[in-house]
């Protein structure tokens, strides 16, 4: 327990001291935030700020159009009308296209026809958000206009084109009714797997990495004099683990201090407001501590049968086994999280850790805490299992030097130490 | 009493044998020598004692007990194959190590300073190992070993790679060590030093004790047939009857006699024919003894 101790205490110090940290905690969210600023930033520049000319042959529809495309109060297009227009008129609006003094014109003919011509030219060949925008616009104008035809007040149109927004009601094991939360579950159980995931993933390798570092370095033979190899293999994952937490606390302590400064004003402006419970903050860190410990017992015993780095490239593909697992999971989740399925992935130990949090998120209240304690138990055996496995790899694993261990060797390094 | 003990002890690797049947014990205040061609069964050994590896069958005893792992507390060692943490700074190193053998943070900090001016590498002691040179790494890991005032200090190699002062730095700390009652054993292929340090061997090849006792008690087994002479003058009595073996390094001749040759009837024929300077009837050396036991059998 005290060499335990020491290990842990060693390796997280280490680690924290060490430049990797401190560039890691800073360049992380940098990079992050940079790609959500960008994708936010290209977001905007997409649906907002263009200059659109509508061309048309009836004025009242043109403004109707106009006043449509710019009913979204967040628009930063400019939308000038040119109605009635003339063929001069149609040439001088090309022309500012070419010169880039307009984006894109907007030419509807015939409107009074039953087949009326609607045309939208731009230099860009067009997206969808412009596309599908326009066609609505117009579609409503001229929806409005033949009502108006047919002698409808404009008042007697908004009330037959008002439109219904369908309310999602969800029915609790009580057999209560709650508001249905829409699409926010989907971004939480996304959010949550990716906050699970990246870190195990991360960590994981990292304590493998310098498992093998250690046995190039051939310190284990001096290490294993004094302790014991499970010693060894649980102070080294405390202290990682330790680090990880450490890091990822530092993040959320920033992200919550930046939060509510403009800088991340321009990636906070999108609509998705993910909230978390009380429970959920609770458990996402236990499962996340039992993920990394299972997870990362699992590759230390694995970098304890590789001599070098690059025989541990070897089981990379490895390493993305949790991530596949949860993202092919979160179908069925988001379909039905009270399947018997999701119910046993959420048990499994090695999936555990990823679906029973964002499971929980989108079940109602009360949740099956039997399987909670159930998938905990479970985990903490495997923990210890793979703990036990891995460092009889280690004791003996890290002896052998100068190949990597075949599949019969390993078998036969379990039988021995 | 021994403070390591080594009865029957066997280990199988595959269907190599590793040791085979190994007994051997080492007293306190004493300094004994490992010997053995390389894959004798050395390593394998010193591995089974400090419980790295559990032996197949036989007995070991450390400080008159069982292995017991914590006993390891009172161990010091120092394997073929060196480690550091090569990011650590050496001073940390040092007290990481000293802690893990159970003194406390700053005992150990202050014992290694102490160490440290001693090996005279007190400088480095804020550096990072991987800037210190091999030899001084070497040092780093010998003062690593021996920073928790171990019992028994059991050592791999301990002066491979090193220059003779730095040598002899870590012989005379060995030295000091054996004289406060320490039990140190060391593993070797180099026999001038085992010659010079330890009161005991045990000389092993493929696994198995071929010669093992006190020093003097060994070299007393084996006649004293080595002669050497130093002459001036005709080299004809080389060719002398008693002479099994001769080699002549112009004035000075090493020879080996026949069984039971006469160094006395050597000594006059020599002195008729050339002027004799010195003649010296020698002990055989360990390395002679060595060949002569090991022989064609060893490996290496």
């Amino acid at each position: 327990m005290r060499n335990m101790l020491l290990i842990a205490k060693r390796e997280y110090l280490e680690q924290i001291r060490g430049r990797s940290f401190r560039i890691s905690t800073v360049l992380v969210p940098v990079i992050l935030i940079g790609l959500l600023s960008v994708s936010a930033f290209t977001g905007h520049r997409m649906g907002t700020g263009k200059h659109i000319v509508i061309a048309a042959d009836n004025p009242a529809l043109a403004a109707d159009v106009r006043s449509n495309l710019l009913s979204n109060k967040r628009t930063h297009d400019t939308v000038d009308v040119v109605a009635p227009f003339t063929a001069q008129d149609r040439a001088n609006l090309l022309a500012r296209i070419e010169n880039k003094s307009v984006d894109g014109v907007l030419i509807i003919e015939n409107s009074a026809s039953s087949k009326p011509q609607v045309t939208y030219i731009s230099e860009s060949s067009g997206d969808l958000m412009d596309t599908s925008k326009l066609d609505e616009a117009v579609n409503n104008g001229l929806i409005n206009l033949r009502l108006t035809q047919q002698g409808l007040t404009p008042e007697q149109v908004e009330a037959l084109l008002k439109t219904v927004r369908i309310e999602t009601l969800q029915i609790s094991s009580k057999g209560k009714t709650g508001k249905s939360q829409g699409m926010a579950p989907f971004y939480k159980a996304m959010l949550m797997t990716f906050l699970m995931t990246m870190p195990i993933l991360l960590y994981g390798f990292d304590m493998a990495r310098s498992i093998v570092e250690e046995k190039s370095s051939r310190i284990f033979e001096v290490m294993l004099a004094v302790t014991r190899p499970d010693d060894m293999l649980t102070g080294k994952l405390l202290g990682v683990g330790a680090v990880g937490l450490t890091q990822i606390g530092i993040w959320i302590a920033a992200g919550v201090l930046l939060s509510g400064s403009a800088l991340l004003e321009p990636v906070l402006r999108g609509d998705i407001k993910v909230h978390f419970t009380l429970i959920e903050a609770v458990l996402l860190p236990i499962y996340f501590v039992l993920g990394f410990f299972l997870y990362s017992a699992f590759f230390s015993g694995l970098a304890a049968t590789c001599e070098t780095a690059q025989d541990l490239q070897m089981y990379l593909s490895l390493a993305v086994i949790p991530t596949w697992t949860s993202f092919a999971i979160l179908p069925f989740l988001l379909n039905n999280p009270n399947s018997p399925w999701v119910a046993a992935a959420s048990m499994f130990p090695p999936t555990a850790p990823l679906v029973m949090v964002p499971r929980l998120g989108m079940l109602p209240a009360p949740y099956p805490w039997w399987q909670v304690v159930v998938s905990i138990a479970l985990m903490l055996i495997s923990i210890w299992a793979v703990i036990w496995f891995a460092s009889r790899l280690y004791r003996v694993g890290i002896l052998i030097y100068g190949k990597r261990a075949t599949l019969p060797e390993l078998l036969r390094w379990l039988r021995y130490s | 009493m021994p403070v390591v003990e080594l009865a029957g002890v066997t280990k199988s690797y595959e269907s190599k044998v590793a040791v085979r049947d190994l007994s051997l014990s080492i007293e306190a205040g004493q300094m004994f020598g490992l010997l053995g061609p390389n894959g004798a069964g050395k390593t394998s050994s010193i591995r089974m004692m400090m419980g790295i590896t559990l032996p197949d069958s036989g007995r070991i005893n450390l400080f008159e007990k069982p292995f017991d792992r914590r006993n390891l507390d009172r161990v010091g060692y120092l394997p073929e194959e060196r480690g550091l943490y090569k990011k650590m700074k050496v001073l940390d190193q040092l007290v990481f190590f000293g802690q893990l053998h159970g003194i406390g943070q700053e005992d150990a900090r202050k014992r290694a300073r102490d160490w440290a001016s001693r090996m005279e590498i007190s400088d480095s002691l804020e550096k990072k190992t991987q800037e210190l040179s091999k030899g001084m790494q070497q040092k780093i890991q010998f003062i690593a070993t021996l920073l928790h005032d171990p019992g028994l200090v059991v050592m791999d190699e301990p002066f491979s790679g090193l220059d003779p002062v730095n040598t002899t730095l870590l012989q005379d700390a060995l030295l000091e060590l054996k004289s406060r009652g320490k039990a140190i054993l060391f593993s070797t292929h180099r026999m001038d030093q085992v010659e010079k340090l330890c009161d005991a061997i045990c000389l092993i090849n493929n696994g198995e004790a071929v010669l093992s006792g006190r020093m003097r008690e060994i070299k007393s087994r084996y006649e004293r047939n080595h002669v050497i002479v130093e002459f001036e003058g005709s080299a004809e009595f080389l060719k002398s009857d008693e002479i099994a073996e001769a080699n002549n390094y112009s004035g000075h001749a090493e020879i080996k006699l026949k069984p039971h040759g006469d160094a006395q009837k050597l000594l006059h024929e020599a002195a008729s024919m050339a002027t004799i300077y010195r003649l010296e009837l020698v002990e055989p050396s360990l390395e002679e003894i060595f060949i002569e036991t090991v022989g064609g059998k060893a490996d290496a």
